[in-house]
């Protein structure tokens, strides 16, 4: 068959751009222009009141580097992000387990499962904060009822107020809103497994600890490791919960680098610029070593 | 055939949807002269409690702008009202997209004047009104003797007790020093006050109770020669004994995490018996159902304060879109109209205007704050390195309660002091 470039050709050629061509669009304009334009401030001067000043070279950077705070807040914001997604995901693939069996009232649990996820974070992080409020919080009330705090509005009852005893709230809360869709995920990708694969593997007189390992799991890997990456993605960039509940407070001691980012905002803009450079290129390198380690190409066996 | 219509149908689509994308970059902020009507755009801070509430800036400037468009039918004004929190960080953003306001009501000034970016208060402030204002307040506005911040409204800061609570605590008198400061907040915890002093050093506005307290002991955030000072001995001393303080559990735990609107609500709720307030917060108090409360000079070591915080608020003109004319006319029916007054009343902020504090003179409550606002102290936001340090304050003096207080005041210094 010989190629000719005739026009009708050229257009069936030409054609998915159009189909495509929407979606580009909208990815050029609502994320590689705004990713530019971060880039190009973060090598501006800018005064906090929005006036451009001028290039300023490097000197962002140094600043930031030279921020008494930075180092803690990078090695924060890799725990953060470490502690949240492992946790959630452990506890999913537990809670997709459970909601795979049959069981009476499974839809009305696999509902519930979905409240936190329809709530918005930021309501649910400040209904957590006012829960551990130190004169009214509702958890305190129940710590008090049943003896374990001794008195309320001391620093005993404030847990936020406390870098060492806020941190796990704050993952805690993290862990709570990024259950729903972790499970879910799972969930999809259980029911997506084959019943016959159990069957032989029950004939052939597996425990059901080694069908787990060597049949659930790794059927189950494609879908573990999206919801883990999005996951990933989510928590590094997590906002409302940090802010809502501790500010980054006392000093920056509950602070990401998000968080640092948006405080820097109010002071130094192309500092602040800087910032999401480098949390924009963390997001890259974690997501290419994730990916990496987790052999998302390999084939399943 | 039909694929190639979708196809065709599918650009135009993509073509409208890039094109409103670049119509839309219109700046919002330049004002268009529709059929010979003059627009004016106006951005203002929200000095009520949140867009639902009954005080909402929504509604005081509706209030105001709809009284100014029936009698001034040439001039349309578009406002929009921000919180607090978010103000300083949306209007960098427009300034920064060229979109600026025509006028703009907000907590500082001084940044915007260094790039020629402000009209001067001569050029939209009619004699009338200019004369009117209270000097000392024209002159926090001026920048190398120039005025561009416009007052808008004031207040002063002064010791509230809860009486019910010293009653029960066998606390005779509101403290005049440190040591009966001290003193009152063990009696209060020993009868069960909770939060003896309220001291809120968390993010929201830890740069005025620093300050307040720094006063307390002849310091401040600048020495006499105007010079940064952040890390005086003076400065140390009073974060010394506010450590002593929270470590005795005589203040709202944690300081560094608490904000003042937490800090007033608990106030209101009964459960501090002493907090550095201002009229605004009387209503809140109010609202919350604590009406037995007293009002008192500022305790300082060696005795009350003789000088107070005054905030001042600012409203200032861009020049970009022209417009002087217009906006001066606002700027005369704003003070000269009932509108300054309102202000006071709905929010109980201090006026600025000369004829403004006359008005009030006559209310009880109010009267403490009038009498202190002239020897009141202000922050140095003249300084243009002040809103970094202002930022870092806000972040970190709270940590001063809780470690060294020397080397947390010398880190915000070194910022200060940073080129």
């Amino acid at each position: 068959m010989q190629q000719t470039l005739t026009p009708a050709r050229v257009m069936r050629a030409l054609a998915p751009l159009v189909w495509i061509g929407p979606a580009v669009v909208l990815i050029g304009v609502v994320v590689v222009w705004p990713v530019v334009v971060m880039i190009q401030s973060s090598f501006l001067r800018i005064s906090r009141f929005g006036v451009v000043q001028g290039a300023n070279g490097v000197d962002n950077y140094t600043k930031l580097f030279a921020e008494p705070d930075f180092d803690g807040i990078m090695v924060r914001s890799l725990l953060w992000v470490v502690a949240v997604v492992t946790i959630t995901v452990v506890l999913s693939l537990g809670l997709a387990q459970l909601f795979n069996q049959r069981f009476p009232g499974r839809r009305l649990a696999r509902w519930a499962l979905i409240a936190p996820w329809a709530a918005s974070v930021l309501m649910t992080a400040i209904i957590f904060k006012w829960m551990l409020d130190p004169e009214v919080g509702l958890i305190n009330m129940i710590l008090r009822e049943i003896g374990v705090l001794d008195a309320l509005g001391g620093a005993d009852a404030d847990p936020l107020g406390n870098a060492a005893t806020a941190m796990p709230w704050l993952v805690f809360v993290a862990v709570f809103v990024s259950l729903p869709f972790t499970t879910y995920a799972l969930l999809a990708g259980l029911s997506a497994i084959p019943p016959d694969v159990y069957e032989a593997a029950r004939i052939d007189g597996a425990s059901k600890p080694r069908i787990y390992w060597s049949i659930t799991l790794p059927l189950l890997r494609p879908a573990l490791i999206v919801a883990a990456l999005i996951n990933v993605m989510n928590v590094f960039n997590s906002f409302p919960i940090i802010w809502a509940m501790t500010h980054g407070q006392p000093g920056y001691s509950t602070a990401t680098s998000t968080i640092f980012m948006y405080i820097l905002k109010g002071s130094d803009i192309g500092e602040s610029a800087a910032m999401s450079v480098v949390n924009f290129g963390m997001v890259i390198v974690l997501t290419v070593i994730f990916l990496r380690v987790t052999k998302w190409r390999t084939e399943v066996r | 055939m039909n694929k190639r219509l979708a196809g065709a149908v599918t650009l135009g689509l993509t073509a409208a949807l890039v094109m409103t994308a670049c119509g839309s970059e219109t700046p919002a902020g330049e004002s268009t002269a529709e059929g010979g009507r003059v627009t004016l755009k106006l951005v203002a801070a929200d000095y009520g409690d949140g867009p639902t509430a009954e005080n909402s800036g929504e509604k005081f400037w509706k209030g105001v702008v709809d009284e100014f468009q029936a009698a001034n039918p040439g001039i349309k004004i578009e406002y929009q009202v921000i919180n607090w929190n978010d103000i300083d960080k949306q209007v960098a953003t427009m300034v920064q997209n060229g979109q600026v306001p025509d006028i703009l009501q907000t907590g500082d000034y001084s940044g915007f004047v260094k790039d020629g970016l402000l009209y001067k208060s001569e050029e939209v402030l009619s004699s009338t009104t200019a004369s009117d204002m209270l000097e000392k307040f024209a002159e926090f506005g001026k920048v190398d003797g120039v005025g561009y911040g416009i007052p808008f409204v004031s207040s002063a800061r002064a010791l509230f007790y809860n009486k019910d609570l010293f009653d029960k605590a066998g606390v005779a008198e509101p403290p005049k020093t440190w040591d009966e400061l001290k003193a009152a907040a063990g009696k209060l915890k020993a009868a069960g006050v909770s939060q003896p002093f309220g001291l809120p050093l968390g993010n929201e506005e830890a740069q005025a109770e620093s300050f307040l307290w720094f006063m307390g002991n002849g310091g401040g955030y600048k020495d006499a020669s105007g010079n940064w000072a952040i890390d005086s001995p003076a400065n140390v001393e009073t974060f010394t004994y506010l450590k002593g303080l929270v470590s005795a559990g005589l203040t709202t735990p944690n300081p560094g995490t608490k904000n003042r609107k937490d800090v007033w609500a608990d106030f209101a709720a009964g459960k501090v018996g002493m907090v550095n307030g201002g009229p605004m917060s009387i209503p809140i108090f109010e609202k919350g159902g604590l009406s037995n409360f007293g009002v008192a000079p500022i305790p300082g070591k060696a005795g009350p304060l003789e000088t107070t915080l005054g905030v001042e608020d600012w409203i200032m003109a861009f020049n970009k879109n022209g417009h002087k004319e217009e906006i001066k006319k606002f700027f005369d029916f704003f003070y000269g109209g009932t509108a300054a007054q309102k202000i006071s009343d709905t929010y109980k902020l201090l006026p600025v205007t000369k004829s403004g504090i006359e008005k009030l003179g006559s209310d009880e409550k109010l009267k403490p704050f009038l009498d202190a606002l002239p020897n009141a102290t202000f922050y140095p936001f003249q300084d243009p390195k002040w809103s970094e340090v202002n930022t870092q304050i806000k972040q970190t003096i709270g940590g001063a309660v809780d470690g060294d207080p020397k080397e947390i005041l010398g880190a915000i210094q070194k910022v200060a002091t940073s080129d």
